[in-house]
């Protein structure tokens, strides 16, 4: 079976290396980028199985990608996963009706964790 | 012998007035006026007297004297019946106006109660979609074309169609996709028109007496009210991330080195990296704890109910605690009510923060070996929430300060000297907004028990559970 493909889109350097290294050993087919504007080239190049993508970027916010997304008929239906350090009811309502699966906070999710909520979708 | 007639064999009964009589004192000024206009009845006049003695004259006979005596007798009886239905004639009369003016009264009120309302509906100040019994639509005020962009020739073309026609002016379609094809039930959903223009919908149905009259679509603005909240979340959230960026990337790097992904450690760095990871975490409650506080402060909470079972989701919570517990050679025991309890509306989040500040300062402040106890029964319609502990209990010269933001109890700071105060600052405040009373019962020194109150409405919403600390152990 062909390896999943997953798109990592985060500004924080640590956080793409660390998850980067975690998802690659575990074997999928990890993309990085580190705004949102490289991470809606990259998925229309390369359509992924699964996104992960944080909040607060430079050049364009995650709910920015989202909402282009949602437009473009290629790229809708990609399970999106949020990662993000905000987490409040308004932000994951409106990720919510811009058709986010999941929203994980990174200070109360590990990497292991943020792991077991991709198979959850991809697996 | 000549027969008399029967007086009592009246061939011509006037009909009997039965409804709309003149009524006794019950006039207005225009029936007393018409009561006035009485057509004065038609008596023999004295021409036709001279003509009956000159036809009695004439008779030359006894029979033709008896029967002229007849005829006059007869005269007198068709005046007397005439005279009646002249009488009854005019009470009908009088009766008939007097329904005719009730009518034109009834008529003037009901116009005046459509006017009222015309006038209710155009300057309600939310918009108002009026439907009638067979779901068609009627009327809508001027709020609405300005809330959906629609122009009044385009409202007026959709006089007596239904809801699914609305689709067709396009600036209805957000309202039809979110009601639907037929009018359902609706309870302020929200509805984006724009990004700066939000509205919270309801239908409601319009009963009478008679059952359903129609329905209302009532479009309330709350976009100022969604503004001010987006721009204080954008606050919230510049700050949460400002925050947590650099303590998630460091727990994220300490997790993965203790997991083994970044390669092998010894037994003494494991160490060392473990205690940086817990003083980290701390780091982070700490955090959380001062960006629910800033939210509480914004002084607005968004409910979002779901119907839970209240004894499933303290279970799921208590079950968190199990290496912490393990830990600190804690036991906690939760007794789940073998009987299903009512289910109630509740947001879950909050719910869980305020149950889990009971149980987390519980654990904190209970030495080891000690005992904890989750308990959770129904009395009538109030769902309660108990944790108690073996603990230190709080000082009875302290109880009425334990609810005050970064306060913490003097024997608190001896046995953990590190903490935020805000625990039960923020349990409180998000149990507060409807609570009729929360407190402490002061009945002999410390107060170990701690407890959430739940007590639903009629639609088991149970947006505010009461939180009560009670000291019932000495």
């Amino acid at each position: 079976m062909a390896e999943k493909k997953i798109l990592l889109i985060e500004d924080e350097e640590l956080i793409i290396r660390l998850l980067g290294r975690k998802l690659v050993s575990i074997g999928y087919d990890v993309t990085l980028a580190m705004d949102g504007e490289e991470g809606l080239k990259k998925m229309k190049e390369n359509k992924p199985d699964l996104i992960l993508l944080d909040i607060i970027m430079p050049r364009k916010g995650g709910f920015d990608v989202m909402e282009e997304m949602k437009r473009d008929p290629q790229l809708t239906g990609i399970p999106v996963i949020i990662i993000s350090n905000s987490g409040q009811p308004l932000e994951l309502d409106k990720a919510k009706r811009l058709g986010a699966v999941d929203w994980l906070v990174k200070t109360e999710f590990d990497p292991k964790e943020v792991v077991e909520k991709i198979k959850k979708y991809i697996d | 012998m000549t027969k008399e007639p029967d007086k009592n064999t009246n061939t011509a009964i006037p009909p009997k007035p039965v409804i709309g009589m003149p009524r006794p004192g019950s006039f207005s000024a225009g029936r007393d006026n018409l009561a006035d206009k009485t057509i004065e009845p038609v008596w023999p006049s004295e021409n036709k007297k001279a003509d009956l003695a000159a036809a009695m004259a004439a008779v030359s006979s006894k029979d033709s004297y008896e029967a002229a005596l007849g005829s006059e007798w007869q005269t007198d009886e068709r005046t007397r019946q005439l005279r009646e239905q002249v009488k009854y004639a005019e009470a009908s009369r009088v009766a008939l106006m007097n329904m005719l003016e009730d009518m034109e009264d009834l008529r003037r009120r009901a116009e005046e109660e459509k006017e009222k309302t015309l006038a209710i509906i155009t300057n309600f100040a939310d918009g108002l979609i009026l439907f009638d019994a067979n779901d068609r639509f009627m009327l809508a005020n001027s709020l609405i074309e300005a809330a959906f962009g629609v122009t009044r020739e385009e409202i007026r073309s959709l006089i007596g169609k239904k809801i699914v026609d609305f689709q067709m002016i396009n600036g209805f379609r957000p309202l039809t996709d979110l009601i639907g094809p037929v009018i359902t039930e609706v309870s302020r959903k929200e509805l984006y028109i724009s990004e700066n223009e939000i509205y919270e919908i309801s239908s409601l149905e319009v009963q009478s007496g008679r059952g359903k009259v129609g329905t209302l679509i009532i479009a309330h603005d709350i976009s100022r009210e969604k503004i001010v909240e987006r721009m204080k979340t954008e606050f919230v959230s510049i700050a949460a991330h400002q925050l947590r960026t650099p303590i998630s990337a460091i727990k994220w790097t300490l997790r993965m080195i203790l997991d083994g992904d970044l390669g092998p450690i010894t037994e003494d760095q494991r160490d060392f990296l473990d205690k940086t990871y817990k003083s980290n975490e701390r780091m982070i409650n700490l955090i959380n704890d001062l960006l629910n506080v800033t939210r509480i402060e914004e002084g607005r909470h968004l409910y979002n109910l779901t119907q839970v079972s209240l004894e499933e989701l303290i279970e799921t919570l208590v079950g968190n605690y199990g290496q912490i517990l393990e830990q600190k050679k804690l036991t906690i025991d939760y007794a789940k009510p073998a009987a299903k309890l009512t289910q109630v509306k509740i947001d879950v989040e909050k719910m869980k923060l305020v149950v889990s500040n009971l149980i987390e300062n519980a654990i904190k402040y209970t030495p080891a070996g000690g005992k904890i106890s989750v308990t959770i029964a129904q009395k009538r319609d109030v769902l309660e929430t108990a944790v108690k502990d073996s603990g230190m209990g709080i000082m009875k010269d302290q109880q009425s300060r334990i609810f005050t933001k970064y306060f913490r109890g003097a024997n608190a700071i001896k046995m953990e000297t590190e903490g935020t105060g805000l625990g039960l600052f923020i349990t409180r405040t998000l149990s507060r907004p409807t609570a009729a009373r929360y407190g402490l019962r002061r009945k002999r020194g410390r107060a170990r028990l701690s407890s959430s109150r739940c007590r639903w409405r009629p639609n088991n919403d149970c947006r505010a559970p009461v939180f009560m600390l009670a000291a019932f152990f000495g």
